[in-house]
């Protein structure tokens, strides 16, 4: 609604929710989404004062009502201004939309959640949402736009998608929805119009096993990025793995090299989030907007930036 | 051999738990349930669809979702306190989407997790996590100081570390939720 609103209106214009993964583990896909998105005509505010989502292991696992507290505060930074907020990580755009659906869904949550809010001078009405970088791309700045703006592009490079669970379900507090959560194609869309080869594969929605699977027990959580790899390998062979989602990103280049540390990997594919693909693809400097990872990335940035558009 | 067999933990068989007459503690183990956030968990026809695309299921937990439920439905509560499962729920909603009766498994899940929280069965790690929202605004909160030195970043994020009043809002909702109440982590 919002986002309509302000694109008839001129300019796009989102608070940059930044989560905890991105700010402190991976910033260069900080820099990436700060490069990108003025570069297609968004503006972006700061949020500033904004703070973890909150994730699953902690206010969810608590209490409902505190969930949703926190969330609203984090909503009603951008609502305070009459923008959305825009993130590059699923577990925040899943955890602030699921928790914006109960208060709007149960007036009895949400009155509670404004009692609170009160007692700090704030309020949040449900207008402001959690948009995803992917969904803005793909829909209010649009593909053509994109290809545009490119100056390198992923012609001749395989792309295997990693779109992450909270992209996906539950579709129906989401924002943005696949026409089928169940085979995604939004994300091997944009690959598409950046000229990779973004083939389907068996595994292709299956969870890469990070967060609280990863941390209660990272034997199993292998297991699945394990099968994915070699799922990956086997049918598609592809050069690069792109993902939405910042906790997949962090999973997979760091969880397949220690599997190949105990020889249980042979081979090795790069990972980066869209947002770093594009940066790329953009011109911009490869050592702000890509320069942190377990999982070399030299030669596909090497590929990529020998693809002059 | 007698060690081991010691170590062997007891089968709880949940066919025979169900033929058992409800109880005042089984009614109890539900509504519990339904009070913390899985208003829909009694719904269960117990079909499967969940456990067929669970993430936990299939890399071998003991108490997935559809087992998870019934298990509650039957009124079992002691017994799950110690298994790590909930904890291990990635909170996907593959579950949430493809039930047939609108459960919301993920819902169940994570109202076992409310429910150990409130009988301190909660890890070390998740309290590592709560401790670091109220202490900092951020869950995962690590020392990322160098690496955004190195792409060129502010060492502190436009977050509650840049804004003490943002921070201090941020802990006085905190003291109003059921953390405080349960006293899981120092609150000043």
């Amino acid at each position: 609604m919002m986002a309509e609103t302000a694109k008839e209106e001129k300019k796009l214009k989102f608070g940059l929710f930044l989560g905890c993964n991105i700010p402190f583990s991976r910033p260069d896909v900080e820099v990436s989404m700060r490069s990108i998105f003025p570069a297609l005509g968004v503006e972006l505010d700061d949020l500033l004062g904004q703070s973890c989502c909150p994730t699953w292991g902690t206010m969810p696992s608590i209490d409902v009502v505190g969930w949703c507290a926190v969330a609203a505060r984090n909503l009603a930074l951008g609502e305070e201004k009459g923008i959305d907020l825009i993130t590059a990580c699923n577990s925040c755009y899943g955890s602030l939309n699921e928790a914006r659906h109960k208060m709007l869904t149960n007036p009895e949550i949400h009155r509670k959640v404004n009692e609170i809010l009160a007692t700090i001078g704030k309020k949040y009405e449900g207008k402001a949402k959690c948009r995803h970088v992917a969904w803005v791309i793909y829909k209010d700045i649009g593909l053509e736009k994109l290809k545009e703006s490119l100056k390198y592009t992923l012609d001749g490079i395989t792309v295997a998608v990693q779109p992450g669970c909270h992209f996906l379900w539950p579709s129906e507090i989401y924002p943005d929805r696949e026409k089928d959560p169940f085979n995604p194609v939004v994300l091997r869309e944009i690959c598409e119009a950046m000229g990779a080869e973004a083939p389907h594969y068996s595994k292709l929605i299956e969870c890469c096993g990070m967060g609280a699977l990863r941390s209660t027990d990272p034997e199993k959580s292998f297991i699945l990025v394990r099968e994915k790899m070699e799922n990956i390998k086997e049918e598609i062979d592809a050069d690069l793995i792109v993902t939405t989602c910042s906790s997949c990103l962090i999973q997979l280049d760091d969880a397949q090299e220690r599997l190949r540390k105990e020889g249980k990997l042979n081979f090795s594919i790069p990972v980066m989030h869209l947002v770093q693909v594009i940066a790329l693809c953009m011109g911009f400097d490869p050592e702000k907007v890509a320069g942190i990872c377990v999982t070399p990335r030299d030669e596909i940035i090497k590929r990529i930036l020998e693809n002059k558009r | 051999m007698e060690m081991m067999e010691e170590g062997v933990p007891p089968v709880i068989n949940l066919s025979k738990l169900a033929e058992r007459e409800e109880t005042e503690l089984e009614k109890k183990v539900a509504e519990i349930i339904k009070e913390l956030g899985a208003e829909r968990i009694m719904y269960c026809m117990q079909c499967g669809a969940c456990a067929s695309i669970c993430p936990l299921a299939k890399t071998g937990f003991e108490w997935y979702n559809k087992k998870l439920i019934k298990a509650l439905i039957v009124g079992l509560r002691d017994e799950l306190l110690d298994d790590p499962t909930p904890w291990a729920c990635v909170a996907c909603n593959r579950c949430t989407e493809v039930c047939p009766r609108r459960v919301s498994p993920f819902e169940v899940m994570f109202a076992m997790r409310r429910l150990m929280a409130e009988e301190y069965a909660i890890g070390s790690l998740a309290i590592e996590g709560l401790r670091a929202l109220y202490e900092y605004g951020h869950a995962v909160y690590m020392t990322g100081r160098e690496a955004r030195k190195k792409v060129g970043l502010p060492e502190k994020p436009p977050s509650t570390e840049s804004d003490p009043k943002a921070l201090e809002d941020l802990r006085k909702i905190l003291k109003q939720t059921k953390l405080a109440d349960l006293g899981l982590i120092p609150m000043e």
